[in-house]
């Protein structure tokens, strides 16, 4: 079997301070409204009042921090109209701006909002897995950032080995749509995809 | 709403009119010929053809308005056995070379009639092919909750054969006056019948498709309500008029109008009155279909992130 790079984010030590996704706008330059890697806010419940106080009613929140997942079904793939879209050998999927027309269809297709349009260039973006980083023995700049280290990459089989094979977690999508490159440990209070109750909280334009 | 998706409202509206009145023109001609002639009935159909080729092209430049990389859009055939959107705009290319050449033959009576024909098959193959492309490009795009149901392929056929046969009584109507300014109002008994005959079952053909339209799309929009909740969407809020007034035209358009146009075209004389409510007919059917398009749009609900 070919080499699968993905991602694992540990959720449950995630504070979301987003040293990652800076990181990565800043390693590869993305312009205004374009994020390879976004930190998610999901959370819910409700508070009530019993004379002067406020009680808690399920109130609950965590980060994810997501970029491309690599997927090994990449919906990105298969429906790109210009074949513009391929794997590496490592796994990675890539987007070559030279081929790409613009035209949207593979950001309508992934459940991750990872392919972003680039209105400078007229093109599509999405992470690299930093592969030029990686050919320098170095790791991800969202790896290195993050002062929590709950981000790691690797081979995906290793990681599942190590942290499991958890990756649909609200707000994510389910599974089979994909296959993501993906391990997820989750935070305490996470909620399993289609049981949530939350919503994502960030703001409008903030992801 | 963004230049991109009424860029991308033009191309589908567009191209599904020419792919509509381009079938529903090949069964008129069809009937024309058995009825009257080869004569009579090329004199109904043949300059239709100019119209519903413009559509199409049309719709194609539209389509650039959506691409950050226009100069480059042929790219978009090359995914051809994997992606629908390379299907779709492959399909889009081959029926407007299908058409052309179908018309080119049909102009200048190229070939045999059998081979004009055959041509003419291949096209509206070619067209349904497009049409169903186009559904798919929605329909199979699993990240995407409100377009993924049969009501998408449904709804675009419907669009296709309403516009398709309310846009080609327009033609048909276009067609006659323009005869008859050359010819004069005289000796045109047989061609008033074929037009008569015509109008009579685009009408019977665009209300029979109402009926479909008007139940897949509530259907559709009931499914939209059941799902809106995580996807910060009030639908009926935001668009329930909006709604309303798609169906309220709808209705009008090719229920009270379609009918209309059936009645006059009961009895020879009443051409004029046929001109209006075709007219009338494709005016209301065009802002629905429009409508319609742009709350397809709207119901784009993003599953994950």
């Amino acid at each position: 079997m070919s080499r699968q790079l993905g991602f694992y984010f540990n959720a449950d030590i995630c504070i979301g301070c987003k040293a990652c996704q800076i990181a990565c706008k800043d390693k590869n330059h993305l312009p205004m409204g374009v994020l390879w890697r976004r930190v998610v806010n999901y959370g819910g419940g409700s508070w009530v009042q019993s004379g002067d106080i406020m009680i808690p009613q399920n109130v609950f929140g965590y980060f994810l921090s997501i970029s491309c997942n690599h997927c090994e079904d990449a919906p990105c793939l298969h429906n790109c109209p210009t074949g513009a879209i391929s794997k590496n050998e490592d796994g990675i999927v890539l987007i070559d701006d030279d081929v790409c027309i613009g035209c949207r269809y593979c950001s309508w297709v992934c459940p991750y909002g990872a392919p972003q349009f680039n209105e400078d260039d007229g093109v599509m973006t999405k992470c690299n897995f930093c592969y030029d980083l990686q050919a320098e023995g170095k790791n991800p700049a969202c790896v290195d950032a993050c002062p929590l280290r709950a981000i790691e990459f690797g081979e995906i089989e290793e990681l599942r080995a190590k942290h499991g094979d958890v990756v649909e977690i609200e707000p994510l999508p389910k599974r089979e749509i994909t296959s993501p490159a993906l391990v997820i440990h989750p935070h305490r209070h996470a909620q399993a995809t289609g049981q949530g109750t939350g919503h994502i909280l960030d703001m409008e334009g903030e992801i | 709403m963004h230049t991109e998706t009424w860029a991308l409202v033009t191309f589908t509206i567009l191209a599904q009119t020419s792919v509509g009145s381009f079938i529903a023109l090949g069964v008129a001609h069809y009937f024309a010929v058995r009825k009257s002639g080869i004569e009579q009935a090329d004199k109904l159909s043949d300059r239709a053809l100019l119209p519903i080729g413009g559509l199409l092209v049309l719709g194609m430049i539209a389509s650039l308005l959506h691409l950050g990389q226009p100069m480059y859009a042929y790219r978009a055939i090359l995914n051809f056995g994997n992606s629908w959107l390379s299907r779709e705009i492959g399909f889009g290319v081959m029926f407007a070379a299908t058409g052309a050449a179908f018309a080119f033959l049909q102009w200048r009576k190229l070939s045999t009639a059998n081979v004009r024909n055959a041509v003419a098959v291949l096209a509206a193959f070619v067209g349904c092919a497009l049409v169903f492309s186009m559904s798919q490009v929605y329909m199979t795009a699993e990240a995407q909750e409100g377009w993924t149901t049969v009501a998408t392929p449904i709804s675009f056929f419907a669009t296709t054969v309403l516009l398709g046969t309310l846009a080609l009584a327009v033609a048909f109507m276009i067609n006659y006056w323009i005869i008859q300014r050359r010819e004069g109002p005289e000796c045109q008994a047989q061609q008033c019948d074929l037009l008569r005959g015509a109008i009579k079952w685009l009408a019977v053909t665009a209300i029979v498709v109402l009926g479909v339209e008007l139940v897949v799309s509530s259907l559709q929009s009931a499914y939209v309500v059941s799902i809106e909740d995580h996807a910060n969407l009030d639908f009926l809020g935001e668009y329930g008029v909006l709604f309303g007034v798609r169906l309220a035209l709808a209705f009008v358009g090719a229920g009270i109008f379609g009918l209309f146009m059936y009645q006059a075209s009961q009895r020879p004389g009443r051409e004029k009155l046929m001109a209006a409510f075709a007219f009338s007919a494709f005016a209301f059917i065009l802002v629905a279909e429009v409508l319609g398009r742009v709350l397809f749009y709207a119901t784009e609900i993003h599953i994950g992130l």
